[in-house]
Order: structure tokens, then C-alpha cells, then sequence
């Protein structure tokens, strides 16, 4: 074989899993013995990252490199500014410290924004804005005073741990480090392999099969008809196709990523770390917040630990608004934006980060009506089960928004 | 008053309910707390307690019954 | 609970499911088809059947004949090969192999594997000049028509000896769909003229057992069935078979399927495909087209090169553009036949002498579908050749290949001089 171009993405294939799961034995061996092998750890973990980025991807592979550099340099530096005897904990140099975090996401963004061939280079690298997370994440809690030290080791494994490195779940520095200073019991790690098992072969079913069936076997097809069936009619241009579209993408998109998330889960486990899930069967959410706090869940805690509940505490300390209801309103706007313009410079994501926010402060009013009003309005098996579907309804309204189907469908770009 | 009831009366301020009789129920899961409410109560321990809570501290799980609350803040307190 | 058994408790399932699953790939299954299957399969343009191997094979040994070509042939009006042969009780039946993008070199690709089964025998190819794109096979057609199962076939076959085999690696290979692993690295090997090693072989034998049983169990899967579409639409055709009255049932079909527009298009496609927007931006856009300067003009070799191996009779149709849709676009005429000069001495020069040269008629009355494809009365004229050339026994073709046909310096060159067809003599005399 012909090693030289061997190029592995993360669980993309059959033969993925198998790599994966013979470089696993000695850890697992290990592991099994009350013993971690940091070191073989890391080599395992450097062959499997490089395996992403050699070959073709090598120019992901410098930026990677340089962007490490960079967060090593701001990340220390801050560190170092907090802990020194009596440190003026200033704001700006906070916010300093944030703004110079984001800049390459926020850089890598904007330039894939840009006209295709305008930027020469190849920008940004599979993982980039997981890392930012986590990075961010580190520089806040910092300056909370809740990290005093980062052991530079533990912190790159932290930021490249390998299972997660393409798209999370997004873990958190003392919660890895927990797992990482030690070596499960022999029964609990046993008990940790019992549930990477099932997690391997949940995400098989829901990536595989399932997701295949709907994002490769349907949804082409769908697609093709609602484009031919809009396309005649003119106007809008929507169909029942539409309408099918937006289920099927919708079930695609949560097999295929959950999926995704239980082998990084898996492969966590394995590894006696335990990433945090991300799913928690979103679609039987009774409302809008009950479905965040289902749907891609290290995400949507991420946000509200480090963007909407560090706003409002600020703003509430400083008096900023006078209602508490227009004070959420405003954080869940700033919120929902962030994460749109995260996802991308386009329109459908911006407007599906709008699409949540006015749904959340539609709900939140909806809560207060109820709370108010409680005994007037009738609460039953039916009205569980109808909020049930009008939350799963709007929903997957807001994925066809994501999807960018409506997009291609008005304008004949994605 | 002690901390318990003074805890109480934030929780009712902030719920609408009086809780006393639920010191163990899980304010999230009954949709009594969110993250707004949960920010307002840090503030108003802060204000009643002089206890300072950093975001990053707040764990749910270290915070989501009335009796959970109440050792909390006994225990940063005694700090 | 001891440990041990926690253990084997987790583990045990997963060692079986792997030793299931390793015995139902390794193993030989043997299997057949309902003629009903093959049926289908043969009017489904599908891509798991154009991939797969198996339900070819079971076609070709009874009375199937290949009909290669592209997205022609799912324009399924009624006097589309398929239906006219089943209206008139041919004793062939087209497996139609082909759709959207595949050109020679899916088409070579797709073809590795059915040698055996098509020894002596026919074959129909519909060659258009519009595959000869300067880029040649478009890499993202490819993918939607490669078969990881036939590439692994014509590598155990492969010599790396010959010109043939070693370009059609090195094209394969090329293609960005070709991952990585042991086809890609065989196919390499193969390109550079290097013989394969026992183990690269032993590799490839137990990839493609896998891959044959893959397409065992699974070809019958997402069938397109067409068969109630036949059968509605043979029952619009005179029931005598009779060449004037099949041309009054095409005139009439044709009239009323194309009266929203005057280019002479499909009602269904103009609306859909052809919205005003659309066909603003197209005229005109055609002006610089090219179909005389293409790689293609060497994949079309390797499908030649085939041919030749398995001595098989083969049927060229060349068919037209819409003289008006050309007209609007700006394609040149002169440049298409100019192309099809080239075509037709590549094909002639080496002993390929069965064409039907359709490309000057695409300003007849309703002889197109829609812009480039052929519809009603150029299925007739397609019928004209076909049905003298199913008529004739099976016999063995002997063709003079020549590898100049690989050269870049043929795959450049212009102003090849058009052909008289009719002339048979003089073809011989070249």
C-alpha cells in the first residue's frame, strides 16, 4: 500500500473504524490495568491529526500548526496576567484577550465569504471554530478566576484531543482534565466500555443507516422534484416537495450529526474521557428552550454559559435595561445572531438565528401568559403531545431555513 | 432570618411560588429556573449574602434544588 | 458480576457481528434473477445496475443487447427502442446503460466485466459528439457512474504491457473519486507499467469478493421501474408493425408535445428546465464550443479497445443537435461535424464500419425531444438502423486497432476530412 497519501477524515468510512479501533488495543490494555499511557496518547493522537491533514490538506495542516502557536502565545499571556500578585484584572485586557481569540475564526469567516478565487490561500482547517470554543472558554474562566493554572500538555490535548476535533462535542478544560490526571477503576472503566460499545453502534445505525437513507437514498431526489415542480410553477416556487424537503433534511440532519457525536462519544470513552453527549432525543422537546437544551447540547450550553448568561449578568449589574423581559429578549437576539453569523455569512443562517430567537421570546411570552393564567388553560396528555409536534413543526421549519434549500430554490445558489 | 428563609424569599421573587414545601425539587426540570432567572438570583445573593459567584462556577447540578441552594450559599458563607 | 464476563458480555456481540460479517462477504453466493428483475433493471438507467456486474451478466446471456449511450435514452416517448421492441416482439430487448454524463470512460469502466457474456455478439452505441468537451469525462459525472467493483475487475485483468490498459489507469486514476487504498495504488502501478504483485493481487481478489457480493444482495435495490410506462405507451402504436403508420403516430405525438414554443422542445422540459431566465442567459452562450480538441477522442479508444477484445458487432448512432436549438445557442455546425468527422474516422480507420450518421438531420421536423436529444422521429431513424442490424446473425468482428488513437497529437488534432459513408468500397480501400 501506498502510505505516502494516505489521507483519513474522521469517521467517514468502514475502514476508518477499523485503524481506529487496532491503534485503540494498547490504550485500552492500559486502561484496563489502571495504567495511562499519556505518551503513547499523544503519538496516537499526532498520527490520527496528521492523517488529516497530510496529503492533499497539507495547507490546513501549516494553519493548524500557526493557529496553536497563536492561542498558546494570547492564552499564557493571559494567564500569566491573572495570576500575578495582585492583578489589576482589567476589562479591555480581557475583552483584549477575547477578540484577539476569535480573530482567526472571525478572519476564516469573512474569507470564505468571499467570491470564489478572490482568496488565494486556503483558509482556516477542519475543527477551527470547535478549537475557538474551547479556547475562548479557558480565556473566560480564567478571568472569573476559576482556571489559576494550564498545564501547557494537558491543554494541547485538551484543544486537539483527537475523537473531537473535527466537530465536537465541545468539552470543557477542568472537565477533561479531571478525566485526563487519572485512570478509571477497573470497573468503571469496564462500564465505559460498555457504553462506547452501544455508542459505536448506536452512531453506526443513526449515521450510516439511517442518516444514508435520508440525507443519500431521499433527499436528492426530493430535492430534484421540489426544484423541477417550483420551477413550473414560478412564485415562490414551493411544493408539497418543499414541505418533504424540510422533514427529510430535517431527520438527515440530526442521524447524521448525532451519529457523528456518539462515535467521537465512543472513541472518548475508549480512551476512559468522558466528552460530554450532545443529543437528548431533541425531537420530543415540549418547547423552543426544552429543544436547546436537546440539540446539540455542548454547543447551545456553551452559549448560554459564556455568551447570554455573562451578558445578562453584566447588564443586570449595570442596570442597563429596565424589564427583565426586554433584558432576555435582547440577550436571546444577541445570542441566536452569534451562533448564525458562527454558522456563516449567509443570509439563511442569520435568518435562522433570527427564526430561534423570536421563537424563544414567542415561547418565553407564551410561558408567562400560562403562569399568569394557570388555571384557565387545560394541561392534558393532548396538550403535551400537541405542544410536542408544534415545537417539532417549528423546528424543522428552521432547518429547511438552514438548509439553504430555499436559497437554491429562489435564487439558484447555496 | 436565616439564610433558608431569606433563600426562600428570592426563590419566591424570582418563581412566584413558594417553595418551602419542594425544598427538593429540581427547579430546572419544572421550568421554574432558566438562565436569566438563575443570573438574577446569583445577583440578588450577592446583594443580600455578599457572596460572589462567577458564572463559571455556576454548575447546574450544584444548583437546581432549594435545599442544594441553601447549602450552597451556607457553604460560600462560611468561606 | 466478575469482570471476565462483563467483558465478554460487551465484546462477545461485536466479535460475532464481525465474524458474520466477514463469512456473508467472503463467502460465494450465487443468485439469479426473475426475468421481471432484469426486465426492469435493463429500463431503469440506474446507476447500482450501470455499477454492478451481476444483473448485466444474467441479461446479456439471454436476449439483451447493450444500448450504450447517455441521457438520450430516458427520453421514453413511444417510439423509444425499448418500447418499440417490446411492441413488435423483437428478439432483442435494449438494457439500456447510460444517463446523464457517462461518457467513454464510464462507459469503459462500466463495460469491464460483461466481456465473457458479450463474445461475438452485438452491441448499440450511441456516441454524442457533445461528450468531446475539452475536459473530456466530467469528474463529478464520474463519480455518480464509478464502480470501485468493475475498476477492480479490469485491474486482475489489466496487462501492463499495452498502451490500452496503462491509459486507462492512469484516467481512472486521475479521477478524483478514485480514494485512496489498494484500486487506487494498483491503478497507479498499472499506469506506470509496473506488474501487479501477488499480494496486490491476493488484496484485489478479496476486495472484489466483497464487492461481488455487494452487488449481489443489493442490485435489485431502487429499481426505477418503468415497466406500467412501457406498457401505456406501446398501447399509442399501431398494433402492425409499419413504417409510415409509426411516423403518423410520431408526427402526432411530437405536434402536441411541443406546441408551447417554437424551438421545437418538449412542453415539460421548456417549462422546467428552459425557464425564461434561463434561456436568456443560454443564447447565444454556445458560440465557442468545442468538440474537435477533447481527451475524450482517447477514452473513446478504450471503449473501441474493448469492443476489439470481445470481438463484439457494434452499431454506431451519432445524433444531431436541434438545428434550432444550435441556432439560438450558437453552437457551430461546422465545428460538429467536423467532430464527427473525427469520430467517424477513429471508427472506420479501425474497422468499426456499422454508423448510422444522424448529426446533419437535427433540423427536421420533430426528429429532437428537446435540444440535444434525440425524440419521436429520431428514434425512428434509429430504428432504421437497428432493426436491419438485430436482423443480421451473430457472428465474430475482427478489428485493426492502432494506439495512435491514445496520442495527444491525435486527441489535438483539427480538420480531419468528413467521410462518405455510403461508400463502402472506398471505406475498404483506406
Amino acid at each position: 500500500m501506498n502510505f505516502n497519501f494516505i489521507n483519513l477524515q474522521p469517521y467517514s468510512n468502514p475502514q476508518y473504524f477499523i485503524y481506529l479501533l487496532i491503534a485503540l488495543i494498547p490504550m485500552i490494555i492500559g486502561l484496563y490495568n489502571g495504567k495511562r499511557f499519556k505518551t503513547y496518547e499523544a503519538i496516537f493522537s499526532l498520527v490520527f491529526i496528521f492523517l488529516i491533514f497530510d496529503g492533499d490538506h497539507w495547507q490546513q495542516g501549516i494553519n493548524i500548526i500557526l493557529y496553536l502557536i497563536y492561542e498558546f502565545v494570547i492564552t499564557f499571556a493571559y494567564l500569566k496576567y491573572r495570576t500575578k500578585k495582585k492583578s489589576p484584572n482589567k476589562t479591555w485586557v480581557f475583552y483584549l484577550a477575547v477578540i484577539l481569540a476569535i480573530l482567526p475564526l472571525t478572519a476564516v469567516k469573512i474569507l470564505t465569504a468571499m467570491p470564489v478565487g478572490t482568496v488565494p490561500f486556503v483558509v482556516g482547517f477542519l475543527g477551527l471554530s470547535y478549537i475557538t470554543f474551547k479556547n475562548v472558554q479557558v480565556i473566560m474562566e480564567t478571568r472569573d478566576g476559576a482556571i489559576k493554572e494550564i498545564e501547557p500538555g494537558t491543554y494541547a490535548r485538551f484543544l486537539l484531543f483527537f475523537p473531537t476535533i473535527s466537530s465536537g462535542p465541545i468539552d470543557r478544560y477542568r472537565r477533561f482534565k479531571k478525566d485526563f490526571d487519572k485512570a478509571p477503576s477497573r470497573e468503571d472503566y469496564i462500564t465505559d466500555m460498555q457504553y462506547a460499545v452501544r455508542y459505536l453502534f448506536q452512531g453506526f445505525l443513526y449515521k450510516f443507516i439511517i442518516g444514508w437513507f435520508f440525507g443519500t437514498y431521499c433527499l436528492p431526489k426530493i430535492a430534484k422534484a421540489a426544484l423541477l415542480v417550483g420551477n413550473s410553477v414560478g412564485g415562490l416556487k414551493l411544493s408539497w416537495w418543499v414541505l418533504a424537503y424540510m422533514y427529510c433534511y430535517s431527520m438527515y440532519l440530526f442521524f447524521d450529526f448525532a451519529g457523528y457525536s456518539l462515535f467521537a462519544v465512543s472513541i472518548s470513552y475508549f480512551m476512559g474521557i468522558h466528552t460530554p453527549m450532545n443529543f437528548n432525543k431533541p425531537f420530543i422537546s415540549k418547547n423552543i428552550k426544552d429543544f436547546w437544551n436537546r440539540w446539540h447540547m455542548t454547543l447551545s450550553f456553551w452559549f448560554r454559559d459564556y455568551i447570554y448568561m455573562r451578558f445578562t449578568f453584566f447588564a443586570m449589574k449595570k442596570k442597563l435595561f429596565k424589564s427583565r423581559i426586554r433584558l432576555s429578549q435582547v440577550s436571546y437576539f444577541l445570542l441566536f445572531l452569534i451562533m448564525g453569523f458562527w454558522h456563516g455569512l449567509t443570509w439563511y443562517y442569520i435568518v435562522y438565528g433570527i427564526f430561534h430567537a423570536t421563537a424563544i421570546c414567542i415561547n418565553d411570552a407564551w410561558l408567562r401568559f400560562k403562569r399568569k393564567h394557570k388555571k384557565q388553560i387545560p394541561r392534558n396528555k393532548f396538550t403535551e403531545w400537541f405542544a410536542i409536534f408544534l415545537t417539532f413543526n417549528v423546528v424543522c421549519f428552521s432547518f429547511l431555513i438552514f438548509s439553504g434549500f430555499l436559497s437554491q430554490l429562489w435564487f439558484g445558489w447555496k | 432570618m436565616d439564610t433558608k428563609t431569606e433563600v426562600l424569599d428570592i426563590l419566591n421573587n424570582l418563581t412566584g411560588e413558594d417553595l418551602s414545601e419542594n425544598m427538593d425539587s429540581n427547579l430546572f426540570e419544572d421550568g421554574l429556573l432558566d438562565s436569566m432567572a438563575s443570573v438574577q438570583m446569583l445577583l440578588s445573593l450577592q446583594e443580600k449574602f455578599g457572596i460572589d459567584v462567577p458564572v463559571s462556577e455556576f454548575n447546574r447540578d450544584e444548583w437546581d434544588t432549594p435545599n442544594k441552594i441553601v447549602a450552597k450559599v451556607e457553604s460560600l458563607e462560611n468561606e | 458480576m466478575n469482570n471476565k464476563r462483563r467483558l465478554w458480555q460487551i465484546f462477545g456481540p461485536v466479535i460475532c457481528a464481525v465474524i458474520l460479517l466477514i463469512v456473508v462477504f467472503l463467502i460465494p453466493w450465487e443468485r439469479t434473477f426473475s426475468n421481471k428483475a432484469i426486465y426492469e433493471a435493463a429500463n431503469s438507467q440506474n446507476t447500482t445496475v450501470f455499477k454492478g456486474v451481476k444483473m448485466k451478466q444474467e441479461a446479456f446471456k439471454r436476449n439483451y443487447v447493450p444500448f450504450y449511450g447517455s441521457s438520450e435514452l430516458s427520453r421514453f416517448d413511444p417510439l423509444h427502442p425499448s418500447i418499440l421492441a417490446e411492441k413488435y416482439h423483437r428478439n432483442y430487448r435494449p438494457f439500456l446503460l447510460g444517463g446523464a454524463g457517462s461518457q467513454s470512460l464510464a462507459q469503459f469502466v462500466g463495460m469491464q466485466g460483461t466481456s465473457k457474456q458479450l463474445r461475438d455478439k452485438k452491441a448499440v452505441v450511441i456516441i454524442s459528439p457533445q461528450w468531446f468537451t475539452k475536459q473530456g469525462q466530467n469528474p463529478q459525472a464520474f463519480d455518480l457512474y464509478y464502480s470501485p467493483l468493475q475498476t477492480a475487475m479490469f485491474l486482475l485483468k489489466a496487462n501492463a504491457k499495452s498502451k490500452a490498459d496503462r491509459y486507462a489507469a492512469q484516467r481512472i486514476a486521475a479521477m478524483p473519486t478514485v480514494k485512496n487504498g489498494i484500486i487506487k495504488s494498483c491503478l497507479k502501478k498499472v499506469a506506470r507499467g509496473q506488474k501487479l504483485s501477488d499480494w496486490d493481487r491476493f488484496l484485489l481478489e478479496q476486495r472484489q469478493r466483497m464487492l461481488v457480493n455487494e452487488d449481489n444482495f443489493f442490485s435489485t435495490f431502487q429499481l426505477r421501474n418503468r415497466v406500467n410506462k412501457i406498457c401505456q405507451k406501446a398501447k399509442l402504436l399501431p398494433n402492425t408493425y409499419s413504417k409510415s403508420a409509426l411516423r403518423k403516430v410520431a408526427d402526432e405525438q411530437a405536434a402536441m408535445h411541443t406546441n408551447s414554443n417554437n424551438l421545437g422542445i418538449d412542453n415539460t422540459f421548456y417549462r422546467t428546465r428552459l425557464p425564461k431566465k434561463v434561456l436568456k442567459k443560454l443564447k447565444g452562450s454556445q458560440k465557442h464550443f468545442d468538440y474537435v480538441k477533447s481527451p475524450e477522442y482517447a477514452d473513446f479508444q478504450l471503449l473501441l479497445t474493448q469492443f476489439a477484445k470481445q470481438h463484439t458487432n457494434v452499431l454506431f448512432i451519432i445524433p444531431p443537435i436541434n438545428a434550432k436549438w444550435a441556432k439560438y445557442t450558437g453552437l457551430s455546425q461546422k465545428m460538429y461535424q467536423e467532430s464527427v468527422a473525427k469520430i467517424e474516422n477513429q471508427l472506420t480507420n479501425q474497422g468499426f464500419e456499422n454508423i448510422a450518421d444522424l448529426s446533419k438531420d437535427g433540423g427536421k421536423k420533430y426528429f429532437m425531444e428537446d435540444t440535444i436529444h434525440l425524440g419521436w422521429n429520431g428514434w425512428l431513424a434509429v430504428d432504421d438502423a437497428v432493426k436491419p442490424f438485430m436482423a443480421t446473425p451473430n457472428r465474430r468482428c475482427n478489428y485493426d486497432l492502432s494506439n495512435y488513437y491514445f496520442s495527444k497529437k491525435w486527441q489535438n488534432k483539427k480538420n480531419v476530412k468528413p467521410l462518405n459513408l455510403s461508400n463502402k468500397e472506398a471505406l475498404k480501400d483506406k
